[in-house]
């Protein structure tokens, strides 16, 4: 029964926010499809909660005004799309609102969600209904007007409630927004919003949700870490001041039992050497400031330490090590074993990892160009979302002849690639490259991770989709004849040669069957290779 | 200029006006973006926000043989990060013009004239 929340307690809840975001923000990704359906929400909440959270770890207080006001710079500076920038004015509002409290009681925290909604509408001309401000707005007031009624009930009650609004408020959201309901999704942003709140909540209760996965930033590896394993190593020496407070090693040693582990202290006289491991160093200080002065103060960041060794293990771009000079270098974004060595037997050296939910920034294709030298660089993005970042990257490195491929799939990209010819000029090969892209079809195979309509089609969860170029064309339980199906809507009379690849947990006899169910029903040359892709069961080029 | 189409029944002409306004009223709904400004800025040497019906004033639209290229004049929310605004604001008034249009969009330029303290 909590009917306080101090800055400690409100530090536990955005962990546990954080990592409710960050287990699901995949899932989230997957439901936008509003403002522009780029499929990138939940990362983007996900990275800037993170930093947030990060933030917040910093301060030194347990008083939830100073934790929030951090929260919030953290969020502002951190911010990420469109959701990202909402979040952070949802608790800029959530931090004016709680700005001089110590603890925040059930009052204290209605009213500081109906603050953190006034202050996220204030940021916009006009709000579009059925986003994560519907979800906001609905869920703080009907929680707030269900204090006045029940004044006495406990902060988990509270939550419990706005939760539960919450999540009635997102089932709502394609009532309104007539683009979601098109689609059969809530909105992605009003999800990531009850993923917070429900993590909140599960902290509240005493059990703080972990992360599943390490996920790709750092930051957030950083909220699995338990609190005792890391923090900063923080030692002083204190003279002892008779005139101040009363000096007590077994009570001392028991308050820094309180805040962090590993504690040794010895007393000599009238000096008091400490060592403690802890998540806020100042407020070890503060209790060993009450005995007297500092003599020596030595405080390292351990968890920065650790985060310095697991950066040097995160493995990246496939980077070949210093090439020769050459007169062309292709980078195409790839996934999966079987289809990067593909690439790279179709000369594409450099590989950049990524597809589908997990794009790669402008920031990694300059790093892979600028290990590169050559006089004409390829660039195959290999996936429409990718193609911005593909850009900014070739915009920012002028100095260089980049050529950016607009190939939107796999097959399109490893048809660019068979068309390649060094012996040519690079303008003959580009062009020859855009007409191998445009006459490709691709069709993919991935399952739904919920029930959905698409084109008055029905898919329900865990049912396989076949998916021709952007439009789900087949839905069902079969993987093998769902993808038959798809096949049959991607060949006709003008193709020749269709690419098979099959993803990581697809079969060899799956692969055969369907190998000869197109030789027996088509007349096209059939290629099939084992590209080990996640995600997609098949991913199937038609040329 | 404006955009001219045809199709087999006839042919289709929108103004930069209605460009504009269409630009307008998809900024409006963009987080962040509290109010409109005209574009002569600095000739008048205010921000003036602008209201409903005059949004246009805060668009130029600029076409050309490789595509449209559009100007967009706003004042922004204080204490929003300014280039996550903008980048949204880019992508959705991108992404909204080529799929309502049908046109190419080489590029879109945000020109912040101002930061509102929303009260």
């Amino acid at each position: 029964m909590t009917l306080n929340i101090n800055g400690d307690l409100f530090l536990k809840m955005l962990e546990s926010g954080a990592n409710n975001l960050s287990n699901k923000h995949h899932e989230i990704n997957a439901l936008n499809v509003f403002p522009v359906p780029d499929g990138d929400t939940g990362t983007n909440m996900n990275l800037t909660f993170t930093n947030g959270l990060s933030e917040a770890r910093k301060i030194v207080s347990s008083n939830i005004g100073d934790v929030s006001k951090t929260l919030s710079r953290g969020l502002l500076m951190g911010a990420r799309g469109n959701s990202g920038v909402i979040l952070s004015q949802i608790f800029r509002g959530f931090a004016q609102s709680v700005e001089s409290l110590k603890e925040a009681d059930l009052k204290a925290i209605a009213n500081a969600f109906q603050n953190g909604k006034t202050v996220a509408y204030k940021a916009v001309m006009r709000p579009v209904e059925g986003t994560i401000l519907t979800v906001l707005r609905e869920s703080a007031q009907a929680a707030y007007d269900w204090t006045l009624l029940n004044q006495s009930a406990t902060l988990e009650e509270y939550f419990e409630v706005l939760l539960a609004e919450a999540n009635k408020s997102l089932e709502h959201t394609p009532e309104l927004l007539p683009v979601l309901k098109e689609v059969g999704v809530v909105d992605s942003g009003g999800a990531g919003y009850v993923a917070v709140i429900e993590g909140f909540l599960s902290a509240l209760k005493g059990e703080i949700i972990e992360a599943h996965e390490v996920s790709e930033d750092l930051a957030s590896a950083g909220a699995n870490m338990e609190s005792d394993e890391f923090g900063y190593c923080t030692e002083f020496i204190v003279q002892l001041d008779p005139n101040a407070s009363r000096y007590d090693e077994q009570t001392f040693r028991s308050e820094l039992e309180s805040l962090g582990n590993s504690i040794v202290v010895v007393t000599d006289e009238d000096l008091v050497k400490v060592h403690v491991h802890t998540l806020k160093p100042g407020n070890a200080l503060n209790l060993g400031q009450r005995y007297g002065e500092f003599l020596k103060l030595k405080i390292e960041n351990m968890t920065e330490q650790h985060h310095t060794i697991m950066e040097s293990d995160v493995p990246h771009a496939t980077k070949p090590v210093a090439k020769e000079h050459s007169k062309y270098a292709i980078v195409s974004v790839a996934a999966g074993d079987g289809i990067v060595e593909l690439f790279n037997e179709l000369r594409a050296e450099y590989i950049i990892s990524g597809g589908q939910t997990m794009n790669p920034s402008t920031e990694d294709f300059i790093e892979m160009i600028n290990t590169i030298d050559a006089d004409h660089i390829i660039v195959l993005p290999n996936n429409s979302n990718i193609i911005m970042a593909a850009k900014q990257a070739q915009d920012l490195l002028e100095d260089k002849d980049i050529r950016v491929l607009e190939t939107k799939s796999i097959p399109q990209g490893l048809a660019a690639c068979v068309m390649f010819n060094p012996e040519v000029d690079i303008d003959e090969n580009i062009q020859e490259m855009v007409e191998a892209i445009q006459h490709t079809k691709t069709g993919q195979v991935t399952y739904a991770i919920k029930d959905t309509v698409f084109d008055s089609i029905e898919i329900k969860a865990n049912d396989f989709m076949g998916i021709l170029e952007k439009d789900i064309v087949v839905s069902g339980q079969d993987k093998q004849e769902i993808t038959k199906r798809l096949i049959d809507q991607l060949i006709d009379d003008d193709s020749a040669l269709v690419t098979l690849l099959a993803g990581e947990d697809t079969t060899e006899d799956q692969l055969n069957d369907l190998v000869a169910y197109i030789e027996s029903t088509f007349d096209v040359e059939v290629e099939a290779h084992f590209g080990d892709q996640p995600v997609y069961a098949y991913i199937i080029g038609v040329e | 200029m404006s955009i001219e189409k045809q199709n087999e029944f006839g042919s289709i002409n929108i103004t930069n006006e209605a460009i504009a306004m269409l630009a307008g009223g998809v900024v409006t709904e963009c987080y962040g973006v509290v109010g409109m400004a005209s574009q002569k800025f600095f000739k008048d040497g205010f921000a003036e926000l602008l209201k409903g019906e005059n949004y246009s004033k805060g668009v130029e639209v600029i076409g050309s043989d490789e595509g449209f290229e559009l100007n967009l004049y706003l004042v922004l929310s204080y204490n929003v990060k300014i280039s996550e605004v903008v980048l949204e604001v880019q992508k959705k008034v991108k992404y909204m013009l080529e799929k309502t249009l049908q046109i190419n969009l080489k590029s879109v330029n945000v020109f912040v004239q101002g930061i509102k303290v929303v009260k």
